[in-house]
C-alpha cells in the first residue's frame, strides 16, 4: 500500500475540540435578535376528513405573528421520489396519521405559540383506519390516497435468471419468514429549523438536515420560490441516520412563517415530534424461499416482501427496491425472484434509515443460510465462504463489484472470535444458554443516481488557496452529520497539498457552496472524497506551475510535501522568492527561515503570479446498472461488505438476552481515518443490536404511538453493549479515492442476523418476529417444548 | 417539553410546608420532590385529544383538548369531575395542571438514612435513590431495597429521584415501592394535626392513586429491623439493562428460625402485575413453619403466581408476566433463603 | 411571578429572576447563553442535558431553576481550565469518543463526577455510570475506552 502522511491515520476529528467544549453550534443553539418561535398543530386522529379549520381565535391571541394552514401554504404536492409526490405542506383534505400537520403558528415565544395552536379549531369527520400493513392491500380496505389503488404506493416484480431451473438444481429448499416493527432512528438531536428572509427576498434556512441540496429543491418547489433564492445551511447536526434526509413540514412551515412575518423564525421538535415525523425504518414482512445444491452452492432465492410505510411515500420507493436488490450480493446467486409491495397505512411515514431497505431482508436471508447449513450439516461460515463473490464479478441483477473483501472479512471474524473452537463446542451445547452466530452483509457505496432524474454532478468541491498564502479553504455542500465527512475532506486535502491538518479549513453543508447530494446512501467519502482530491490536485498543479515559472524549472520536478516545496531534481534556488516574501512581510516576526521553500511562501508567490488560486473537483458516477425497471436502485460505483460474529448468553427462564461480544469486519476499501471507520462500525453494531433486541414503535388501536419517548422506545445503553471489536478490511476500491468506499451503513447489515443466529444457538429456537424481546423468546421456547417434533435440533 | 404555568413554593420547615398545603389545597397543589415523575407528568402535550361531539351534552361540545391528563380517562369517569368531596377534587387535581408545587428540597429533616434505637431503618422521604443505593447499611440488612435502588431508572434518575416520590407516585412498577412492601415498610404521613403510620402495603389504591389525605405529606419510611436469619432480594425484569420500567418486579424477604429453618416469616411483593404493587398473601400460607427446600419454593411460587393480576400492555403480556412472577418468585425465595442463612 | 435566585455557574455568581416553572436547562441555554448543554428529550430519558449541581450529575431538563437556588452548577463550558482541555476532554478527542457530539457534553459531565468519586473505575462501573446517557453514534466503545484511559492514570486531575 502507498505510504501516506495523514491518510489511514487516527487523527482526531476536526470538530472534536468544539464538541467537547460545548462550542459546536447546533441549530437550536443559534440565537438571532427578534426571533419568533414556531409551533405545529398535529392531527389527533389517524384518519379523518377535515371539514373546517378555524384559526380566528389563534390569530387574535396577543403575541401571535402568523398562523398558517393549507390556505397560506398552497397544496403543491411534494415528496422524495418525483413519481410519488403525495405530501402537501399542511393537510387540506384529510389527515392520514396521528401527528399529521394541519397548521403552524409563529409567536413571540413558545408558550404563546403553543397556546395559539391549542386555539385552532378543526372539525373532523372520522374515517376508518388502516393500521395493519399486511392487510392494507385487501379489497375493500379504506383508502388513504386516491392515487394509490389498494393502498399500494409501489410494487416491484423482478426475475433474474431462472428460479424454476434453480429449484430443479436444489437439494434443499426451505421457506422462512421474518417480520419486523417500525423503528426510530433515535438520533440525539431533535430536528430544529431557523428560517429568515432578507430584503432581497432570499430565503435562508438553517436546519438539522442530512441533505441541504434536496431540501433546497423541495423548499423552492413547494413554496414556489426560484431555486437560487433558497439557501440551506446545515449547522452541526446531532445525528441523522436517514430520517433527516427528507424535507419535513417543520422545514417548510418555518420558511413559510418567516416569509409571512418577515422575521426569523425557529422551530424545534420536541422528542415526541421526532417520533411523529418519523421517516425512519419501515415495517417489513419478508418471506423467502431459498434453494441450495447438495454441495452448498446457492441455487435460487424467491423473495416476497410487504413494506408498511405509513401514511406517505417519502423514501419508500427506494426502500422497496433496496429490499430486493441488495440480496444480489455478497453471494453468487444466479436466480433471484422478487415481489415487493410498499403499502400505505395510517401511521407516521417511514423513510430511509441506516442500511436503507435492506436490513431485515438481509437478516432473514442470513438466518436461512444458517438453517440450510444446519440441514446440510455444514459449518455456517464454511457455507458462506463457499458462496461469496470475488472482485470483478457481477450479481444477477447487474451490480458490478469492483473490489470485494468479503472472504477476508469473514475469515477475519472467524479467526478473531475463535469461531472454530466456540462453534464446535456449541454444537454440543445448543440450547443451553450460550450461543455464537455469524452473518454477512452487502451495501452500496453511494447511490448510482440522484433522487430526481438528472445527469447532475453528485457533488462539487471548491478549494481555494488563501490569497495571503499559507492555508487553504475547502468549500463543499457535503453534510457532516456526525459521521465525520469534514474530517475526511480535510485529511484528503492535507495529504494532497502536504499541509498540516490545521492549515486546511473545511466549510460545508451550505447549498450556496456547491451541489452535494448529501449524507445518504453512504456516498460522501467515495464521491465527495473524490471531488475533494481532484480539487486539491487542481490547486497543487496551479501552485507548482506558478512556482516552476518563477524558478524556471519544469513543474513536474516539483512536489508539495510536509509544508514545503520539494524538488525532485536537485537543490532549488528560491532566494528571489524568499526575498520578495520577506519584503512583503516587514515587521512580521514569524518569518520563514528554513533552508527550503515553504508552502506559505509558495502559495503567496503563486497568488502574486496568477491571482486567486482556486481548484475545482467534481464527481458523478458513470452510467451504472441494467436496463430493467428499477435497475437504478441498488447501483453504486462500489460495494462494501461486512461480516460479523456475535456471542450471546440467554437466561432460559426469563428470556433475557445478554450480548457478550461482537466481532465485526468491514471492507471499506481503504480507511481514510481508521478511528472513524471503527466508529461507524461500532455505531452500526449498536443500532443493529437495538433493532434486533429491543427497538419497536408501538401503536394503539387508534394509531397513536404508545412509546414516543426514549424511556419506552428502547435503544441500548452502555450497560447493554458488550465490547465491540472492529476489524478493518481494505480491498482497495478502484473507483474510490485512494481505494476508499463506504462504511456508514454496510456495517449494520450482519448485526441482526448474527445475533439471531447466536440466540438460536443458545436456545434452540428460531424467532420470526423482531425485536427479539425476552417475552417472544420465552413464548418460542414454550412452544418448542410443546412440540418437540418441530424442534430443529432435537 | 414545556411546563404549564405554576408557582413553586419553597417551605423552609415541614410545618410551613403543611401550612402551605392547607392554604392552597383547593387550588390544585402537588408536592415536588425529585421531580423525575411529576415534571414529566405535568408537561404540556404536543398532540391534542380529540373529543367527539356528544349530542345532548353541553359539557362535551366536541373538539380538541390539550390537557396534561388523559382526557379520555377523564371523560370516562364522569364522577371524577362532578364535584364531590375534597378528596375527589384533589384526586382530580393530581391529574390536571396544579397552580402550586410545594418543593421539599430545603427540608433537611426529610433527608437521610438512619438506624433507630430499636434497630429499624428510618429513611427520610426526600432521600435520593442514589443515597439508598450507596448505603452499606441498607445493602447489608435491607438488601431488596438496595437492589431496587440499584436498578431504578438510570444513574441520573437515581441522583434526583427520591424514595418518597417513588412511593407517593404509586406506580404499580415502582422499584422502591415494591421492595418497601416486601420489607414491610411503614409510611410516616404527617399533617398539621399530627402523624400517622401506615403499612406501605395499604397505601396505594390504584395506578397513581393513594390513600394519602389531602393535607398530608409522606415524610419518611420506616423499615423494621430484620430478625436474625433474615434475607431479602429484589429482581427487576426488563428489556434492557438500564433506563427501564419493570415488566415485572418481585421482592422477597424471608426469616428463618435457624439456618436450616423453619421459615418464620415471609413477604413476597409483586410489581407491575396489578393496578398497585401486590403483597402475595398465599406465600405465607405455604411457607410459614416449613423447612425450606426446592420443592417447597416451587410450590410457593405456583401459589404466588395466582396472586398476580397482570394485564396485557405494551411492556408485556399477562401471560408472560404471570410466568415470570412464578419463575422469579422461586428464584428469589432461594436467594433470600441463602442470604437469610448467613445473616445471624 | 418571577422569583429571584442566585447560583454559581462555572465559578461565576449569577442572580436571576426566573419564572417558577423555568428549568435549569432553559436557564442555562436561554438566560446564560450556555448552549453547550443540550436538550435531547426534555424528560430525563437521554442525559444530554446533564450538568453537575453541587458536584452531582443532574439532568437539567427535569430540575427547576428554583430548586438549585444557592447551588453551584458546572457545565461543559466549565471543564476547560485556562484554555486547556481537561484530561477527560482530551481523551474523548484522542479516542474518537465523539461523533455527532450531541451526547458529548452530558457524557463528559456524568463521567467527570464518576472520576471525582472513583479515580479508577472498572469497565463495568464506567458502563453503569453512563447508562443514563444515551449515545446513538458510537456504540459506547470509544467513550468507554476514553474514560478508561483517564481512569488508568494516577494523575488526580480529571
Amino acid at each position: 500500500m502507498k505510504k501516506y502522511s495523514i491518510l489511514n491515520s487516527r487523527v482526531p476529528r476536526v470538530d472534536a475540540v468544539d464538541k467537547v467544549t460545548g462550542k459546536a453550534l447546533y441549530t437550536d443553539d443559534i440565537k438571532m435578535p427578534g426571533i419568533l418561535i414556531g409551533a405545529i398543530l398535529h392531527s389527533p386522529l389517524a384518519h379523518a376528513r377535515i371539514l373546517n379549520i378555524d384559526t380566528s381565535l389563534a390569530e387574535r391571541l396577543p403575541g401571535v405573528k402568523a398562523v398558517v394552514t393549507h390556505r397560506e401554504a398552497g397544496t403543491t404536492p411534494y415528496g422524495v421520489s418525483p413519481a410519488r409526490y403525495d405530501e402537501t405542506i399542511f393537510c387540506h383534505d384529510k389527515v392520514r396519521y396521528v401527528g399529521d400537520e394541519i397548521a403552524a403558528v409563529a409567536a413571540i415565544d413558545l408558550d404563546t405559540a403553543l397556546e395559539a395552536v391549542s386555539l385552532i379549531k378543526v372539525d373532523f369527520e372520522e374515517l376508518p383506519v388502516v393500521l395493519d400493513g399486511r392487510r392494507a392491500m385487501e379489497e375493500g380496505r379504506p383508502l388513504l390516497h386516491d392515487i394509490y389503488k389498494n393502498n399500494i404506493c409501489a410494487e416491484v416484480h423482478w426475475h433474474f435468471g431462472d428460479i424454476e431451473q434453480g429449484k430443479k438444481e436444489s437439494y434443499i429448499v426451505r421457506t422462512d419468514h421474518l417480520t419486523s416493527k417500525m423503528q426510530d432512528a433515535a438520533f440525539l438531536e431533535p430536528q430544529s429549523v431557523i428560517a429568515e428572509v432578507d430584503s432581497h427576498g432570499n430565503l435562508t434556512m438553517w436546519s438539522s438536515t442530512q441533505a441541504p441540496h434536496y431540501i433546497q429543491r423541495t423548499l423552492a418547489m413547494a413554496l414556489n420560490i426560484p431555486l437560487h433564492k433558497v439557501r440551506v445551511i446545515k449547522p452541526a447536526v446531532g445525528g441523522g441516520f436517514g430520517p433527516k434526509a427528507s424535507c419535513s413540514t417543520a422545514e417548510l412551515a418555518t420558511c413559510l412563517l418567516a416569509i409571512k412575518t418577515g422575521k426569523p423564525v425557529k422551530l424545534t421538535f420536541d422528542r415526541e415530534q421526532v417520533f411523529l415525523h418519523s421517516r425512519a425504518r419501515h415495517q417489513f414482512f419478508h418471506t423467502m424461499t431459498t434453494g441450495v445444491k447438495k454441495d452448498g452452492t446457492l441455487a435460487f432465492l424467491d423473495h416476497q416482501c410487504i413494506l408498511d410505510g405509513g401514511a406517505y411515500a417519502s423514501f419508500g420507493i427506494a426502500t422497496i427496491y433496496y429490499a430486493g436488490s441488495l440480496l444480489g450480493g455478497p453471494y453468487r446467486l444466479k436466480n433471484m425472484k422478487y415481489d415487493g409491495y410498499r403499502v400505505v397505512t395510517n401511521k407516521p411515514a417511514c423513510g430511509a434509515q441506516r442500511g436503507h431497505g435492506a436490513v431485515i431482508a438481509r437478516a432473514l436471508f442470513e438466518v436461512q443460510l444458517d438453517r440450510i447449513a444446519e440441514e446440510l450439516g455444514t459449518d455456517p461460515i464454511e457455507l458462506r465462504l463457499k458462496n461469496v463473490m470475488e472482485a470483478g464479478e457481477t450479481t444477477c441483477n447487474e451490480l458490478f463489484v469492483s473490489s470485494f473483501g468479503m472472504r477476508e472479512a469473514l475469515e477475519a471474524v472467524r479467526d478473531s472470535a475463535a469461531w472454530k473452537k466456540k462453534r464446535s463446542l456449541s454444537g454440543k451445547t445448543r440450547g443451553q444458554g450460550r450461543g455464537i452466530g455469524a452473518a454477512c452483509g452487502f451495501f452500496v457505496s453511494g447511490a448510482g443516481y440522484p433522487i430526481y432524474r438528472s445527469r447532475t454532478y453528485h457533488c462539487t468541491v471548491v478549494t481555494k488557496v488563501d490569497d495571503v498564502g499559507g492555508g487553504v479553504t475547502v468549500s463543499s455542500g457535503a453534510a457532516d452529520i456526525g459521521q465525520g465527512s469534514d474530517t475526511v475532506l480535510a485529511m484528503i486535502t492535507a495529504e494532497e497539498l502536504g499541509l498540516p491538518l490545521d492549515d486546511v479549513k473545511v466549510i460545508s453543508g451550505d447549498s450556496n457552496l456547491s451541489v452535494d447530494l448529501g449524507a445518504y446512501s453512504s456516498r460522501t467519502t467515495l464521491m465527495t472524497g473524490a471531488a475533494c482530491r481532484d480539487a486539491a490536485r487542481d490547486v497543487k498543479r496551479q501552485i507548482l506551475e506558478a512556482i516552476a515559472g518563477v524558478l524556471c524549472v519544469p513543474p513536474e520536478t516539483l512536489d508539495l510535501k510536509d509544508g514545503k516545496v520539494e524538488s525532485l531534481s536537485g537543490e532549488l534556488d528560491f532566494s528571489k522568492i524568499r526575498e520578495e516574501y520577506l519584503r512583503e512581510h516587514k515587521g512580521f516576526i514569524d518569518l520563514p527561515n528554513e533552508l527550503c521553500l515553504t508552502f506559505r511562501e509558495a502559495s503567496r508567490i503563486a497568488f502574486l503570479e496568477r491571482g486567486s488560486i482556486v481548484g475545482v473537483g467534481m464527481y458523478r458516477p458513470p452510467p451504472l446498472g441494467g436496463s430493467f425497471k428499477g435497475a437504478t436502485v441498488g447501483t453504486s460505483p462500489a460495494f462494501g461488505c461486512s461480516a460479523q460474529v456475535a456471542e450471546v448468553s440467554v437466561d432460559l427462564g426469563t428470556g433475557e438476552i445478554t450480548v457478550e461480544n461482537i466481532t465485526g469486519a468491514h471492507d471499506c476499501g481503504f480507511a481514510i481515518n481508521r478511528t472513524q471507520v471503527e466508529g461507524q462500525m461500532q455505531g452500526s453494531m449498536m443500532m443493529g443490536m437495538g433493532e434486533a433486541l429491543m427497538e419497536q414503535i408501538i401503536y394503539d388501536k387508534k394509531g397513536r404511538i404508545v412509546n414516543a419517548n426514549l424511556a419506552e422506545y428502547k435503544i441500548p445503553t452502555a450497560m447493554d453493549m458488550p465490547h465491540l471489536e472492529a476489524i478493518i478490511v481494505e480491498s482497495n476500491e478502484p473507483h474510490g479515492p485512494y481505494g476508499a468506499k463506504e462504511v456508514g451503513e454496510g456495517a449494520i447489515m450482519p448485526v441482526i442476523p448474527s445475533i439471531l443466529n447466536a440466540v438460536y444457538d443458545a436456545t434452540g429456537v428460531r424467532i420470526e418476529e423482531l425485536p427479539l424481546t425476552p417475552e417472544r423468546l420465552v413464548a418460542a421456547m414454550e412452544e418448542a417444548k410443546k412440540k418437540p417434533s418441530l424442534q430443529e435440533n432435537p | 417539553m414545556i411546563l404549564p404555568r405554576f408557582d413553586v413554593l419553597v417551605p423552609e420547615s415541614l410545618e410551613e410546608a403543611l401550612e402551605m398545603l392547607g392554604e392552597h389545597a383547593d387550588k390544585g397543589v402537588r408536592i415536588l420532590a425529585g421531580g423525575t415523575d411529576l415534571l414529566v407528568d405535568l408537561r404540556r402535550p404536543i398532540i391534542p385529544v380529540h373529543v367527539p361531539r356528544c349530542d345532548g351534552c353541553a359539557k362535551h361540545p366536541g373538539g380538541m383538548v390539550y390537557s396534561t391528563i388523559d382526557c379520555e380517562l377523564w371523560l370516562s369517569e364522569p364522577t371524577a369531575h362532578a364535584g364531590g368531596s375534597l378528596r375527589n377534587a384533589l384526586q382530580d387535581s393530581r391529574r390536571i395542571s396544579p397552580q402550586y408545587l410545594i418543593s421539599l428540597h430545603l427540608l433537611r429533616e426529610l433527608k437521610g438514612i438512619k438506624r433507630l434505637d430499636n434497630g429499624s431503618l428510618y429513611i427520610g422521604a426526600t432521600t435520593t435513590i442514589r443515597e439508598i443505593a450507596h448505603s452499606e447499611k441498607v445493602r447489608r440488612c435491607w438488601t431488596a431495597l438496595a437492589e431496587g435502588a440499584d436498578n431504578l431508572g438510570s444513574p441520573l434518575v437515581r441522583n434526583r429521584g427520591t424514595l418518597g416520590g417513588n412511593i407517593a407516585n404509586a406506580r404499580p412498577a415502582a422499584d422502591m415501592f415494591v421492595p418497601t412492601i416486601g420489607l414491610n415498610g411503614i409510611l410516616k404521613l404527617q399533617s398539621l394535626g399530627g402523624e400517622r403510620l401506615l403499612p406501605a402495603r395499604d397505601f396505594a389504591s390504584g395506578p397513581g392513586l393513594t390513600v394519602i389525605e389531602p393535607l398530608e405529606i409522606l415524610t419518611a419510611v420506616i423499615y423494621p429491623a430484620p430478625l436474625s436469619y433474615s434475607g431479602s432480594s429484589y429482581y427487576k425484569l426488563a428489556n434492557r439493562k438500564a433506563l427501564e420500567i419493570s415488566t415485572v418486579g418481585v421482592s422477597v424477604s424471608l426469616t428463618l428460625e435457624a439456618p436450616d429453618g423453619p421459615i418464620t416469616d415471609v413477604r413476597v411483593a409483586l410489581g407491575a402485575v396489578g393496578p398497585t404493587p401486590i403483597l402475595a398473601e398465599s406465600a405465607k400460607g405455604i411457607l410459614l413453619g416449613e423447612t425450606p427446600d426446592e420443592p417447597l419454593f416451587k410450590k410457593a411460587a405456583q401459589a404466588i403466581r395466582k396472586d398476580a393480576r397482570p394485564i396485557d400492555d405494551h411492556r408485556g403480556s399477562a401471560w408472560y408476566r404471570s410466568n415470570m412472577v412464578q419463575l422469579l418468585s422461586e428464584r428469589l425465595l432461594k436467594i433470600a433463603y441463602i442470604r437469610a442463612k448467613r445473616n445471624k | 411571578m418571577k422569583k429571584l435566585i442566585s447560583l454559581n455557574v462555572n465559578g461565576i455568581a449569577h442572580e436571576l429572576a426566573v419564572e417558577p416553572r423555568r428549568t435549569l436547562l432553559e436557564l442555562l441555554r436561554e438566560d446564560l447563553g450556555l448552549t453547550g448543554t443540550k436538550k435531547g428529550c426534555g424528560i430525563g430519558d437521554c442525559g444530554a442535558c446533564t450538568v453537575l449541581v453541587d458536584g452531582v450529575a443532574t439532568f437539567s431538563c427535569l430540575t427547576l431553576a428554583i430548586q438549585v437556588n444557592g447551588c453551584s452548577v458546572e457545565t461543559v463550558e466549565g471543564l476547560t481550565k485556562d484554555g486547556k482541555l481537561s484530561r477527560l476532554q482530551q481523551a474523548f478527542v484522542d479516542h474518537g469518543a465523539i461523533q455527532c457530539g450531541y451526547c458529548t457534553p452530558g457524557m463528559l459531565m456524568t463521567t467527570t463526577e464518576l472520576l471525582r468519586r472513583n479515580q479508577h473505575p472498572k469497565e463495568q462501573e464506567i458502563r453503569k455510570a453512563i447508562s443514563g446517557n444515551l449515545c446513538r453514534c458510537t456504540g459506547y466503545q470509544k467513550i468507554v475506552e476514553a474514560i478508561q484511559e483517564v481512569a488508568r492514570s494516577e494523575n488526580e486531575e480529571i
